[in-house]
């Protein structure tokens, strides 16, 4: 496996705030990553030090260049949706494709257009005549349309409605991802993207509270309900979080067998919104 | 490169629609006034009998051509006016309205340098502008002689002789495209500061752009009893080293004039050696650069977040 992405101790400072503290990851060659965390956790400084948009302390390394310095580079073979509605409102399809082909090497507009078909967005629209499913739409088909090795997506989804949604991820994962390609994405809506991803990540406070593959999730982290003096027991292995549901003690563990916990009642893994809030309500108790 | 940068002139100018239809507009305007003026004149059909008899009758080829000269000079200068304030509105909006609407972000995700971002709207504002409004006052120029041409033809003079033959066109617009392109060298201090405040400023451009060049000179002289600044604001409005010294007796004298029929002509005034030998051209060439880095840094280094 080949790391595309290397961040070893990236800080970055706004002024006296920690946007992000001394974080340290890897995303390997062919991997999905999601990455998690409240407003204002450091995603987005995060993912903007990746694409070269802020400078950061530290080493950062993608694609084997240094995002910031080598942003052209980077952009060559990268490419990101940063948030959504960001492509200007004056332009007409056709002006954003001529534009794309005329300034991007590894742009096909060909595989723009062919996707754009199957949309209802038409090429002589300006993009403020679109909805903002559309302009979503029209984004994807541009990400798509490029030969990238890295995509990046913040928060790509954000204000559309479920039928979008559902047909953003579908896209993605059947025209685009390769399996040779690398996708790094944060999300507010985690179930949405919970079968999608191989990796996740939890960021809080500027730090790292996990880094995963969702593979190993289920080995590491067990979500136990009990009552009564099964839960007084449980308590003593020390979960990371715990909470009530319908009179039931509901405790997360890590690191813990999961047979062992089986003694004490129902066992099963959490869901990957219940492991962020255990994991971020744990960290901060 | 050269391809980069072809595609993001092409984009400001599908941007800012204003980059063509201001020149059209005043061009317009210029081509109808010209119509009510004819149509004003033909009320007095005496006045245009003698007016036409005299041109072609008693009037010299120098008069004849430095009347020419004067409606194009006419049908040129508003275009220059509004070139003007179109290149600040431009240029102060190019680098702000990108981050207002957040379109910066798509901008920034494609592999294209903030350098190479700014140098774009510079030479949009330096060499597309100039270059648009140079093929609409051709165009305009035409039409207004052509209208004037056929008023001629209708009213019994001769056009060819009063106008197509008098009219120094080539001259003036050869003489009109070399002012066209080094009219903005010489006003770069400006168009790199209106680019800068545009990268810079968080609101209002204009006020942001215009309170330094009235504060700065004002506390020069509070301070210092100087006023350097201002005198290099000024003079750069006053004395354009492209033009050599024109005396103004030449058209009104009417022995030099005639004794001097080709000397009416726009590039016989324009002197790019001496444009060339300025320094102050230069400083200004050089201060332009700095606001422009300083404009580059900007895009590259501000981060809102």
């Amino acid at each position: 496996m080949t790391s595309l992405v290397t961040a070893s101790n990236v800080s970055k400072r706004y002024k006296a705030v920690r946007a992000v503290d001394n974080v340290s990851f890897e995303i390997e060659k062919g991997r999905i990553m999601g990455l998690f965390g409240p407003n204002g956790a450091g995603k987005t400084t995060l993912l903007k030090a990746v694409l070269g948009l802020t400078d950061c302390e530290g080493q950062l390394s993608v694609l084997g260049l240094d995002p910031f310095k080598q942003r052209k580079e980077l952009m060559r073979n990268i490419c990101f949706i940063a948030d959504v509605a960001v492509l200007p409102g004056w332009i007409k399809v056709t002006q954003l494709l001529d534009f794309m082909e005329a300034t991007h090497p590894n742009f096909s507009r060909t595989r723009s257009e062919d996707f754009l078909s199957r949309t209802k967005v038409r090429s002589d629209a300006k993009v403020r005549e679109l909805s903002k499913g559309m302009v979503t739409q029209l984004h994807l088909s541009i990400i798509m349309a490029i030969d990238a090795k890295l995509l990046v997506l913040d928060e790509p989804t954000l204000g559309l409605d479920i039928i979008f949604r559902k047909e953003f991820y579908s896209n993605l994962l059947n025209d685009y991802f390769d399996g040779e390609r690398t996708i790094l994405i944060t999300t507010h809506q985690v179930e949405e993207i919970e079968n999608l991803m191989t990796d996740i990540m939890f960021i809080n406070d500027g730090r790292i509270l996990l880094d995963s593959t969702m593979e190993t999730l289920p080995e590491t982290y067990v979500e136990l309900s009990a009552s009564g003096e099964d839960a007084d027991k449980a308590r003593q292995l020390g979960p990371i979080y715990e909470h009530d549901v319908f009179g039931k003690k509901v405790m997360t563990f890590e690191g813990k067998s999961k047979e062992r916990l089986a003694e004490f009642g129902e066992c099963h893994t959490p869901s990957v919104a219940d492991l962020f809030v255990a994991k971020v309500k744990g960290a901060a108790a | 490169m050269i391809s980069h940068q072809f595609a993001l002139v092409k984009r400001e100018i599908w941007e800012h629609r204003s980059l063509y239809v201001t020149p059209a507009v005043v061009g317009l305007v210029l081509i109808l006034t010209g119509l009510t003026a004819l149509v004003f004149a033909s009320g007095y059909q005496e006045i245009v009998d003698i007016f036409i008899v005299g041109a072609q009758n008693i009037a010299g080829e120098a008069e004849r051509r430095a009347a020419m000269f004067a409606v194009l000079i006419g049908n040129t200068f508003p275009f220059l006016f509004a070139g003007a304030i179109l290149t600040i509105f431009y240029t102060l909006d190019s680098l702000y309205a990108e981050r207002k609407n957040k379109s910066i972000l798509f901008w920034r995700s494609l592999p294209i340098t903030d350098a190479e971002t700014v140098i774009s709207k510079f030479l949009t504002a330096a060499l597309a502008i100039p270059l648009i409004a140079s093929v609409v006052i051709i165009v305009t120029h035409l039409l207004v002689l052509l209208i004037a041409g056929i008023f001629i033809s209708v009213e019994g003079g001769s056009s060819m002789f009063l106008i197509w033959k008098s009219a120094p066109i080539f001259d003036f617009w050869a003489g009109m495209l070399v002012i066209m392109i080094l009219l903005p060298i010489w006003f770069s201090p400006f168009i790199g500061w209106f680019l800068f405040v545009s990268a810079w400023t968080k609101r209002s451009p204009l006020l942001m752009a215009s309170l330094p060049l009235i504060m700065v000179p004002t506390l020069e002289y509070w301070v210092f009893r100087t006023h350097l600044v201002a005198d290099a604001m000024q003079t750069r409005f006053e004395q354009l080293p492209m033009f050599k010294g024109i005396d103004p007796e030449i058209f009104f004298n009417e022995r030099e004039l005639i004794a001097s029929a080709d000397a009416i002509s726009l590039i016989g005034i324009i002197d790019i050696g001496n444009f060339l030998a300025s320094p102050q051209m230069w400083a200004g060439v050089i201060v332009c650069g700095l606001f422009l880095t300083a404009a580059i840094y900007v895009r590259r280094y501000r981060d809102d977040s």
